[in-house]
């Protein structure tokens, strides 16, 4: 299957939820092509989160079209655009009681890719490893994910994010539990990945400290709409 | 006799181990609306069976596995509504039901034929039920050993899971295929109005007793295998009928595993608060 070169495209979209009168993100236009860092910020209720999970297609808009990978978020086959896609939800927190460990919740990152009864590869087990190292979460692999403060959970999520080694990465308030030399942490290992991989992140945050200085571009958002950086990016 | 409430009893065990299961699955991945109504139009397949002079076992699994698979290819489409869908067709299954067994030649409610799809009936268990039983019971182990890493992510985070590219609508149709499969293979055992106890009663019970997903999964199936069993030994001791007596048996267990919950919370309050301790 053939991918286009760009992440995603957004043409004249308008989304709106059930029940709601006012659509929650109007006639937005946007193109996001490989290798860039892009930061999308706005108060709250902008249309931020429903921004990113219409670039995924877990939004479809009821006006205009989205592409991820150039597929259209319509369509069934978007499914193989997301496998090249990690993603880190505004609602990453579990409850005490979760017992997933944190190695588990990583390697839950590869189902996509696996077939009927096949496990992880050596590899990959390694890429886990080396990610949480990266992450400074190593030390909590083998501990239940609900037992961790916010800020490690939101880490780990992100590691798991990272180890699938996304094409693109849509990361939707990826600093709301951390701390700041957490946050610097987390910028600067999402720099490097862009730089290294020539992937796209795209962050949404209403906080844009640190992240700002790591940024290609930035785009704010008010009211559903764009009110700059609208475009291509 | 003896034989024969053996067969009952292993059919018992089975379907109530599957139900278990099936309820666990549906409820974690919330399609719990959609089983009831898969349920429902499983008792409607019956009624038609009825009608048809087939098997009813066979009638309710063909309609309940249509109803299963038209309604996850609808919930694939639509992106709101599907409550109302849900409760759509129920109350359509419900209506056919009704008047299927109106329509059929049997005249009286209490005949054996109506009873079975009704209420449930020991003597209805054969051999052949039984391997129906095994049969679905192995392709379900096996379905979930295939794709548990899949499965896994998806009991973990939904969103995560479809997001990350896992055919999340392809899944929730398998399951619900499978909760269409099992509720009319113990169709037969409970009736057709009190399969869906079996279905939620068990788990309801083991997110009491413990809020581990695995452990959850594993109490669900045990607790839903001993309803199932004693229920029909019960009914068999005081000639009660075999469905009734499951649904009430499962939720005396549901009802126990709440107050043991809230002995247990009281007693770590009290323990939490103690002097020595604090």
């Amino acid at each position: 299957m053939r991918f286009s070169e760009e992440v995603v495209k957004l043409k004249d979209v308008w989304v709106a939820y059930s029940g709601s009168d006012r659509p929650a993100m109007r006639n937005i236009n946007l193109t996001v092509s490989l290798g860039k860092l892009l930061l999308i910020t706005g108060p709250n209720g902008a249309g931020k989160t429903t921004l990113i999970e219409t670039c995924l297609g877990l939004l479809k808009p009821y006006r205009g079209s989205a592409y991820l990978f150039g597929v259209d978020t319509r369509s069934w086959r978007v499914r193989y655009s997301r496998k090249m896609c990690g993603f880190v939800p505004q609602d990453f927190m579990k409850p005490p009681f979760e017992t997933y460990t944190v190695r588990h919740v990583i390697r839950l990152g590869f189902a996509p890719y696996k077939s009927i009864f096949e496990s992880l590869t050596e590899d990959e087990n390694r890429r886990i490893q080396r990610i949480s190292e990266l992450l400074e979460i190593e030390d909590l692999l083998d501990r239940p994910i609900g037992t961790l403060s916010g800020g490690q959970q939101q880490r780990a999520v992100i590691a798991r994010a990272l180890a699938r080694r996304p094409k693109a990465l849509f990361l939707d308030e990826p600093f709301s539990s951390l701390d700041r030399e957490g946050r610097k942490l987390i910028s600067s290992v999402i720099r490097e990945y862009v730089d290294s991989e020539g992937a796209s992140v795209i962050i949404v945050s209403h906080d844009v400290n640190p992240i700002i200085d790591y940024a290609d571009i930035v785009v704010k958002m008010e009211n559903g709409r764009i009110i700059s950086g609208e475009g291509y990016a | 006799m003896l034989e024969f409430l053996g067969l009952a009893l292993l059919a018992a065990v089975l379907s109530g181990n599957l139900c278990g299961a099936i309820g666990f699955y549906v409820q974690r991945l919330k399609i719990t609306t959609l089983s009831f109504s898969v349920a429902h139009a499983a008792l409607a397949g019956a009624s038609i069976g009825l009608i048809l002079n087939l098997d009813p076992v066979y009638s309710a699994m063909i309609v309940a596995v249509a109803s299963a698979l038209i309604l996850g290819v609808i919930f694939t489409r639509v992106e709101y509504g599907r409550e109302l869908i849900s409760m759509a067709v129920f109350s359509t299954s419900s209506a056919i039901a009704v008047f299927a067994i109106y329509l059929s030649n049997v005249r009286v409610l209490a005949t054996a034929s109506i009873a079975v799809v009704l209420w449930g009936s020991l003597l209805a268990i054969t051999v052949e039920k039984l391997i129906l039983l095994l049969l679905t019971l192995f392709i379900f182990v096996l379905y979930i050993l295939a794709y548990k890493i899949q499965i896994d992510s998806m009991l973990y985070d939904v969103k995560m899971a479809e997001a990350e590219g896992i055919n999340v609508q392809m899944h929730m149709l398998i399951m619900l295929f499978f909760a269409g499969l099992i509720i009319s293979s113990s169709l037969r055992l409970t009736g057709g109005f009190l399969v869906f106890t079996l279905l939620y009663n068990p788990v309801a019970a083991s997110f009491q007793i413990s809020r581990r997903a695995h452990m959850q999964l594993l109490v669900s199936s045990i607790l839903g295998a001993s309803s199932a069993s004693s229920g029909l030994i019960v009914s068999y001791i005081l000639d009660w009928p075999v469905g009734a007596t499951i649904a009430l048996v499962s939720s005396i267990i549901l009802l126990s595993a709440y107050i043991a919950k809230i002995i247990v919370e009281a007693a770590r309050r009290r323990c939490l608060s103690c002097p020595m301790l604090g």
